[in-house]
């Protein structure tokens, strides 16, 4: 069934999200423009190429929590669709520690990038 | 979230629910555009979505607890940590009982004294009682009907002036006559006070100059209630005052009892209200000077602005009217809780100053469970740490802490209050029976319970948030590390708990000092010599004048009197006299004496008293020139009157004062005699010039007074018995020895050594149970320590010498500052001694001492103990 196996091939090539990128990711999502979180989780799916596959489960208690911590705000409002929705943006303060994460994240890319690619005679000397 | 639900919870929750509704919805319609059936896309959507209900609960978790529900967490985590060691928690709350209920109590005679001058009367603060010339603790009524008239009708500042002047009366007419105490007023008095009757009416502005042939009153509640059996129609009714038929027009409400502070009015009536006192309403000076005056300002003008107001009106006056405003003219104003006139100016003197002992009081013992506090957190502080290491931030541990302090002194704060509901009554325990009919009282209101609140949150913040802040300082990871850094809670710890404890040393060593003060005061009072016999002599008022008698009635019941009780056996001397020294009360009286310049403004204001023959003889006042009064000296005879030292001093220096004259009332009074000086009010007074007019010629109250053998109070019931054989109708009152009389000299004094004395107490009780607690407490972290100094050979007065110096240094160093802090502060008192200085040597050493050897006791205990220790046991131990 070329459904299916479609299904799980999209499943393999997806990756288990790092401890703390999620909250990166909405913010940067929510950088675009406010968003409500079917369309948060569509747009990573989209812009990852489909490898990104957030778990609801993930998403809402992460989407209250940055609420909390003041780094989105949210509002009710109808989409395109006539679709009333919880809509969340950005705040300033969000993005300052989206600014912050994405410091570290690279930090950490370039960390595991020279752990893994040095060369055996320069780890000698 | 059963017992504390959140505010807005079950709304959120709705919200939740509605999100992802919206969020399955927007799916279904993607993968229906996309071309699937309505059925799959449902089923498909929520395959993707995952477990509702989880989703909802992990989600909901990020929302955190409700504040209700997180204070009522740490408040259960608190009560916990409070029953685990009830010692604490029963000692610090005791204290702070205590502390608080002092602070209470003392509040609350303020409350009802100071800040409720006239109960019942609209916005007291705009009130002022005014005062011309001098300033002194209790003057006479300062103004005349005419002076009055002028400053109310011509004043800008003030909305109404009010005139009073009481005196005691007998209401006759029923089965037994009462004497009462009456007010003659303006017919503005309720009006300025914004007084609204409760039955009938008050006076009307043409009623106060007009004599009536039957005058109308107004009833005081008490009276309508006591004497009319809260008559409802009593308006309109007449009842009789003094034989005299008057209509009762109105009755005043519940709880009002006067304009004057503190004392009580039974009954009002117009200033004149037969006409027979024309000369006092129309004359300027003199015996016409006879009325106490209150104004209320107008909205926004102030006190000094209407005290400048009325005193250059003032000044016009004494232009205008100069012979009649010799010496001092001078107008100030008092707002009423500060009155002269009245109870308040004595109150004013001394509650304030109590209030600070209490104050000083409640923040030794906040020093002393700071003490406590600090210790329990540092012996919890592997607790905190872990809690610290599991994740709690600083701000969660300090609020979990100072909850148990605020439960604490929430705690101290209630039963405080239900204390003081009681022992604000005490206050008028402090007043002895007496002739003025004082209503003095603490009272319990909403101030009082602010008080309490604002002294407990106060203790709250000190006691705990304090402690529980510099607590939460300490490193997580050192001390779950390294137990032994920690061993005596770390320096800082251990700085802090010796500042508390020289703290605690610093504030008790004031209130020691002043208790010290005072109570040597009281001594000093107790056997001081007035300069009068005390002991021996019985007085007894009889109400003559003012229960209606003539003239003529009064002189044969004078002279019957004194036959009578002359007769009864035990009594040695009679006299009569209408004013009993040391009570209190005086009498004042312009006098302008022959040949003398006054300076410029000085009051020509001396007092008086008129006395019978052998007054002196029986008070043992000598005579030191001249002769004493005789039944001859009447009003046929020529007026003569008797100086003391003082005023024979002041008017004739370097003179014979026999033979002089002095004018009194606009008559010529010949100086007879010369008497020694004796003690008017107090017996810290400056003396002020005294002359003694005779009892015959222009006596006003009837007092009897009696020299005994034996015990004056025996013979109370026979003089009464006496006096009742020649009339029975006649009311006798006030009958009691001299000495209780003269205790009202020495009332404030009572009060202050009371309150002080048992204020230093606690403070000592406190100080030195501070000292123990943590000399004892540092000495046992240091166990193991003096374990190892004695296995190396320190012997045991080594030890003991350790332990000690630690409590000396403290010691020292309380001793220091709190010596520095009390002698600033014992100027403060100074007026309030007598017979000794404010910085008494003596005391300020024996207090020293006391407080120093006291503390050393404390510090000993553990010492000797640490001593005592088999030092292998003590190595062991951590």
């Amino acid at each position: 069934m070329p459904t299916s196996m479609n299904e799980k091939d999209q499943y393999k090539n997806r990756i288990e999200l790092l401890q703390g990128t999620l909250d990166m990711l909405i913010l940067q999502t929510l950088q675009w423009g406010p968003q409500h979180g079917y369309g948060i989780v569509q747009a990573l799916r989209l812009r990852s190429g489909d490898v990104l596959q957030v778990e609801t489960g993930s998403l809402y208690p992460a989407l209250h929590r940055l609420e909390r911590q003041g780094w989105v705000q949210s509002e009710w409002k109808q989409s395109e669709s006539k679709q009333r929705a919880r809509y969340y943006r950005i705040t300033t303060k969000g993005k300052k520690q989206l600014a912050s994460d994405l410091g570290r994240w690279e930090r950490i890319v370039e960390a595991i990038g020279s752990v893994m690619y040095v060369k055996p005679e320069e780890s000698e000397s | 979230m059963k017992s504390f639900p959140s505010f807005g919870f079950q709304r959120r929750k709705h919200e939740l629910q509605e999100e992802i509704d919206a969020h399955l919805q927007m799916a279904i319609a993607d993968r229906v555009a996309r071309g699937e059936t309505a059925e799959t896309a449902r089923q498909a959507a929520a395959r993707e979505f995952g477990n509702i209900p989880l989703v909802q609960d992990v989600t909901r978790q990020m929302w955190g607890p409700g504040w209700l529900e997180q204070l009522g967490r740490d408040v259960r985590y608190a009560l916990r940590q409070l029953r685990k060691s009830s010692g604490f928690t029963i000692t610090a709350t005791a204290m702070l009982t205590v502390a608080i209920c002092a602070n209470s109590t003392v509040f609350s005679w303020i409350d009802g004294t100071m800040l409720r001058p006239i109960p019942g009367a609209r916005d007291t603060g705009e009130l002022v009682s005014l005062q011309r010339g001098e300033r002194n603790f209790s003057p006479t009524p300062p103004f005349s009907y005419p002076d009055y008239r002028d400053l109310r009708e011509q004043n800008h500042t003030l909305t109404g002036m009010l005139a009073y002047h009481h005196d005691w009366i007998t209401l006759t007419g029923g089965a037994q006559p009462e004497r009462v105490y009456i007010a003659n007023v303006s017919a503005n008095y309720f009006d300025v006070l914004g007084i609204k009757p409760m039955l009938g009416r008050f006076f009307v502005a043409e009623e106060e100059t007009r004599p009536d042939a039957v005058p109308n009153v107004v009833l005081g509640y008490s009276l309508w209630k006591t004497r009319y059996a809260a008559d409802p129609a009593i308006v309109g009714k007449s009842i009789e005052l003094a034989r005299h038929p008057v209509t009762v027009i109105g009755v005043a409400p519940e709880g009002f009892v006067g304009a004057m502070p503190g004392i009580r009015q039974d009954l009002w009536i117009t200033l004149d209200p037969l006409g027979t006192d024309v000369w006092r309403m129309t004359h300027r000076s003199g015996g016409a000077v006879w009325l106490n005056v209150i104004g209320r300002l107008r909205p926004g003008v102030s006190r000094g602005h209407a005290a400048l107001d009325l005193d250059t009106l003032m000044h016009h006056i004494v232009a205008a009217y100069p012979d009649d405003h010799l010496g001092d003219n001078r107008i100030t104003l008092d707002p009423m809780w500060r009155s002269p006139f009245g109870a308040n100016g004595y109150m004013a003197a001394t509650l304030p100053i109590l209030l600070a002992f209490a104050a000083v009081v409640l923040l030794l013992t906040c020093a002393n469970v700071a003490t406590l506090t600090l210790v329990r957190f540092v012996s919890r502080r592997r607790e905190l740490a872990i809690r610290q290491s599991l994740g709690a931030n600083r701000m969660q541990l300090v609020r979990q802490m100072v909850l148990e302090g605020a439960i604490l002194s929430t705690g101290a704060g209630v039963v405080a209050l239900v204390l003081t509901s009681w022992t604000s009554k005490t206050f008028a325990w402090f007043f002895p029976a007496n002739a003025i009919p004082t209503v003095l009282n603490g009272t319990m209101d909403y101030k009082v319970v602010l008080g309490i609140a604002a002294s407990s949150l106060l203790a709250c913040l000190l006691c705990s948030a304090f402690p529980a802040w510099r607590s939460s300082h300490a490193p997580a990871n050192e001390v779950l590390k390294a137990e032994s850094a920690s061993v005596s809670g770390g320096s800082r710890n251990r700085r802090l708990l010796s500042g508390l404890v020289v703290a605690q040393i610093a504030l008790s060593l004031p209130l020691l000092l002043c208790s010290g003060l005072f109570l040597r005061t009281l001594r000093n009072l107790a056997c001081a010599n007035p300069g009068f016999e005390q002991d021996h002599i019985l007085t007894a008022s009889v109400g003559t004048n003012n229960a209606g008698y003539s003239g003529a009635e009064e002189k044969v019941i004078r002279h019957k009197i004194l036959d009578r009780v002359s007769a009864l056996p035990g009594v040695k001397v009679v006299s009569f006299t209408d004013w009993i020294p040391m009570t209190l009360s005086h009498k004042g009286e312009d006098a302008y004496p022959q040949g003398y310049v006054p300076h410029p403004h000085e009051a020509l204001q001396v007092y008086h008293a008129e006395v019978g023959p052998r007054y002196f003889e029986s008070l043992h006042i000598p005579i030191w020139e001249g002769r004493e009064f005789t039944r001859d000296d009447d009003e046929e005879s020529p007026r003569v009157l008797i100086v003391d030292q003082t005023a024979a001093k002041r008017y004739w220096p370097g003179q014979d004062p026999l033979g002089k004259k002095l004018r009194v009332w606009g008559s010529p009074f010949t100086v007879v005699g010369v008497a020694k000086n004796s003690t008017h009010m107090f017996m810290n007074e400056s003396p002020e010039p005294m002359v003694y007019m005779s009892f015959f010629q222009v006596g006003y109250e009837t007092i009897v007074q009696v020299e005994t053998e034996g015990n004056p109070a025996d013979l109370a019931p026979a003089v009464e018995n006496a006096i009742h054989e020649i009339d029975t109708r006649l009311p006798v009152f006030d009958v009691r020895p001299m000495r209780e009389s003269t205790q009202m000299a020495s009332i404030f004094a009572v009060l202050q050594s009371a309150l002080a004395g048992m204020f230093a107490l606690i403070g000592l009780v406190l100080a030195v149970t501070g000292i123990y607690g943590v000399v004892a407490y540092r000495t046992q972290m240091r166990t193991h320590e003096i374990g190892i100094r004695m296995a190396l050979g320190a012997s045991r007065a080594n030890v003991l010498r350790l332990v000690l110096v630690q409590g000396l240094w403290l010691t020292g160093i309380g001793l220091a500052l709190g010596l520095a802090f009390a002698l600033g502060l014992t100027r403060f008192i100074a007026r309030l001694l007598y017979g000794i200085g404010a910085n008494d040597p003596v005391t300020v050493v024996s207090v020293v001492i006391l407080l120093g050897a006291m503390s050393l006791a404390a510090c000993y205990l553990p010492a000797h103990r640490a001593m005592r220790r088999n030092p292998v046991n003590a190595i062991r131990e951590l």
